[in-house]
């Protein structure tokens, strides 16, 4: 499945009879759909380039059209599956040419192989910043695509702090209010965010707010004042949706961290990692597993942390000096040897990307994994996630939307012709498999997750 | 400053208060003879008073399902009353009219219950339950009910549901706790009564419900748990250790220590000779066993079928939203 040898295009379609209607029929309408997944997350500048594309798309198709009458109706043929797909190739790269930029043919030359992973989220390498880009907003993207920021929480903060900076560079033209043109002023850097990385959750919930507080804000207010509010509200969102969330979740997964227990979790998550700490500085003595996977590696980040946080100095309590308690025991394995493993934790404790209202998490690839595992043990599995994290929609597995790990940065194994390596980012556990997921409202089982956004008053997240 | 624990005892000596309303009833008292002058010293107050209940009683968790709800109550209860006293006279009145009207509410989970029971059934219940009764004894009014009942060790107390029924004229047996795996092909539904309700969507009972609700499981038997609102607890344990009932002497292995003057015992009394395994077998007494071993179990949501409360027959999910509506706000 990660890699599939694509020597010529036609054994392909001999292969697979339905990979031989797409070309015809999504040559046009369908590349650029692979770079955009959704056309709500779109912005305006994006449409109008896209309503461009299927215009020049469509004028091209007029004109080859009118040379080749008969390629049209070929795809409910299956028989013909062959011819039309050479003919359509061939028909395929004026169009191309014609109707894409060099940014949608980078993406599709590379994931040529992984056809039916297209629609994953990869970095878009973009020709530089276009428009009126922000240079922290600049820094940011880079620092993204590089993966130098990386986790949902991080990403989030520095993206609303580097919009802190752009709103207090940013002066209303004349003739114009700051609740209107403002966000028209914000939207090529988001989309010039999204172009390094496919947006997180988090930043889109993020965003949503943030729009709501810049329409929302008074036309009759000096500006300055106006932005200082806004950045004020920014600063209210970072800490009582992300850090203070997260301190009252510190402290509701701590009280099921007991003594003598074995605490499970997977790759890196930042809130879990507050909670081993906290927990370790609330005096308990418990052991931690931590379970890694390749590409990213990110739980000897984790394990780093866990092994040189312990404060390293003797403590006085009555009156006598108590010597400094030992660090927390910590054992590392990959992936593969979960099973061995699993049956000695007590609790499984994993962090989310985003948390569905189905109760369905959101996660690092492997998440699912561990979490399936633990169930069949009877391991109750434990997910830290803060109420920001909620995402409306439901997801049913996690080739919908994913995102794939760019290649360059992570080499796995030696390069090899022929061979595409597919590293998703992400992945999706069933509720089915979750006992409680933490949030800073309360331990809640996945099946009510539903009822928070009710339960907080508010319609949306 | 009264005496609270004395209190609480008092109102339990009612036979129709259960420890939730009771403490409720207390914390009113409290209420009413309070010195606090602000919210915020009436809350500490309370909170104390709640710790103090928690600190006398060996099994605390429907009590706590009682102080969490009414502390709840009094610091969202709107403040517009003239005075403070006159908003602590108001909130002993509402905690009064509450638990007046929560004794309405197993008539109500009878009337709901009543219709998910037909007739000629046979039901396995567990323990007493006041609610349990109230539904059997309105079911037995209009449909043919048979009840098997467990014996319910180490308290007892199934003999106390079997007395009561068959003076009511349902027919009643008394079955070992052990004999419910061969008594439920002939069962058609477990009833069950609760001491609390957690978040989960889980049931918190006395010992020997969870065996009971994995047999049901296993024999495709709908469980029905009763439990009045109140008794809903925001609570979450991950398994039976994560309880707050649990505390390391239960279910703990002798020390060697003990195990050396066990074993002596056992040598002096197996000395005389002949009777000795009689003996020996005897020097372990019921109330020994009783001493450590848990008074409840905690039974997850997927082994329930239904949660009848007085607010509809809920699902344990159900259970779970109403919860999460009612505190996470």
């Amino acid at each position: 499945m990660s890699a599939q040898s694509d020597s010529t295009s036609s054994t392909n379609a001999m292969a697979d009879p339905t990979t031989s209607n797409e070309p015809s029929a999504s040559t046009s309408s369908s590349q650029p759909s692979s770079t955009q997944p959704s056309q709500k997350t779109m912005t305006k500048a994006e449409r109008r380039e896209l309503q461009e594309k299927q215009r020049a798309a469509k004028l091209a198709q007029k004109q080859t059209g009118d040379t080749k009458p008969k390629a049209k109706p070929k795809p409910a043929r299956p028989t013909e599956a062959t011819s039309s797909f050479g003919a359509d190739a061939s028909r395929s790269h004026p169009k191309d040419a014609s109707a894409s930029t060099t940014v949608v043919e980078g993406v599709t030359s590379k994931s040529r192989s992984l056809r039916i992973f297209s629609h994953f989220g990869l970095p878009k390498h973009g020709p530089g910043a276009k428009g009126d880009i922000h240079p922290s907003i600049i820094r940011l993207a880079l620092q993204f695509s590089e993966f130098r920021i990386c986790g949902a929480n991080a990403r989030c903060i520095a993206t609303l702090t580097a919009f802190k900076t752009v709103i207090q560079d940013y002066t209303t033209p004349p003739n114009n209010t700051l609740s209107r043109h403002l966000m028209s002023h914000l939207s090529p850097q988001i989309t010039h965010l999204v172009s390094a990385r496919p947006m997180s959750v988090t930043m889109g919930n993020a965003i949503r707010q943030l729009k709501l507080e810049i329409s929302g804000s008074d036309i009759d207010m000096p500006e300055q004042d106006a932005k200082d509010l806004l950045c004020q509200k920014i600063d209210d969102y970072i800490r009582d949706r992300i850090i203070i969330a997260d301190e009252v979740i510190q402290d509701l997964a701590c009280k099921k961290i007991k003594d003598g227990d074995i605490i499970l979790t997977y790759a890196r998550s930042s809130v879990v990692e507050k909670v081993l700490l906290s927990a370790y500085k609330q005096g308990k003595r418990f052991s931690v597993i931590v379970v890694d996977s390749r590409p990213l590696l990110e739980g000897k980040a984790l394990l780093q942390a866990l092994t040189s946080a312990p404060p390293v100095s003797w403590t006085l309590s009555n009156d006598s000096l108590l010597p400094p308690p030992p660090p927390i025991p910590c054992t590392y394995a990959l992936l593969p040897a979960l099973p061995s493993l699993i049956s000695e934790a007590t609790t499984v404790i994993l962090g989310a990307h985003s948390l569905h209202s189905n109760g369905a998490v959101f996660s690092r690839a492997g998440t699912a994994l561990v979490a399936m595992m633990a169930n069949q043990h009877s391991v109750p599995v434990l997910v830290c996630c803060e109420t920001y994290k909620f995402s409306e929609g439901v997801m049913l597995d996690g080739f919908g939307k994913n995102e794939l790990a760019p290649s360059h940065l992570f080499q796995t194994s030696p390069q090899a012709p022929n061979l595409e390596i597919l590293n998703p980012l992400y992945d999706l556990t069933p509720p089915s498999c979750i006992t409680a997921v933490v949030t800073e409202v309360g331990l809640i089982p996945p099946s009510s997750i539903s009822s928070i956004p009710m339960a907080l008053g508010r319609i949306s997240l | 400053m009264m005496d609270i624990c004395a209190t609480y005892q008092r109102k339990l000596e009612d036979d129709q208060i259960s420890p939730p309303l009771a403490a409720i009833l207390t914390l009113t008292e409290l209420c009413a003879s309070s010195t606090a002058g602000t919210m915020f010293e009436l809350v500490k107050a309370l909170n104390e008073g709640a710790d103090a209940l928690n600190q006398s009683s060996t099994n605390a968790i429907s009590l706590n399902a009682g102080c969490e709800l009414f502390i709840a109550f009094v610091t969202l209860f709107p403040h517009d009353s003239a005075s403070f006293s006159d908003l602590k006279m108001e909130l002993v009145k509402q905690g009064e009219t509450y638990v007046r009207q929560a004794l309405t509410y197993r008539q109500k989970i009878g009337e709901l219950a009543v219709d998910f029971i037909k007739d000629d059934s046979v039901i396995l219940t567990h323990s007493y339950s006041r609610v349990v009764m109230e539904t059997l004894l309105l079911a037995h009014r209009s449909k043919r009910i048979s009840v098997f009942v467990t014996e319910a060790r180490p308290r007892g107390l199934g003999v106390k549901t079997a007395e009561a029924l068959t003076a009511a004229g349902i027919p009643c047996t008394v079955i070992l706790d052990s004999a419910v795996a061969y008594a439920i092909e002939k069962v058609d539904f477990v009833l069950v009564g609760s001491e609390a309700v957690v978040e989960s969507g889980g049931l918190i009972n006395a010992i020997g419900s969870l065996n009971i609700a994995i047999i049901a499981k296993a024999a495709n038997k709908p469980f029905y748990a009763l439990a009045e609102s109140y008794k809903f607890h925001r609570l979450f344990p991950l398994s039976q250790y994560d309880l707050p009932s649990h505390n390391p002497r239960i279910l703990s292995f002798p020390t060697p220590g003990e195990m050396a003057q066990a074993a002596e015992n056992q040598m002096s009394s197996a000395s005389p000779g002949s009777r000795s395994a009689s003996r020996a077998l005897s020097s372990i007494t019921q109330e020994e066993i009783a001493k450590n071993n848990p008074d409840v179990d905690y039974t997850r949501p997927d082994l329930i079928s239904l949660v009848f409360s007085e607010l509809g027959s809920l699902t344990p999910s159900g259970v779970s939203q109403y919860l999460v509506g009612m505190f996470a706000g």
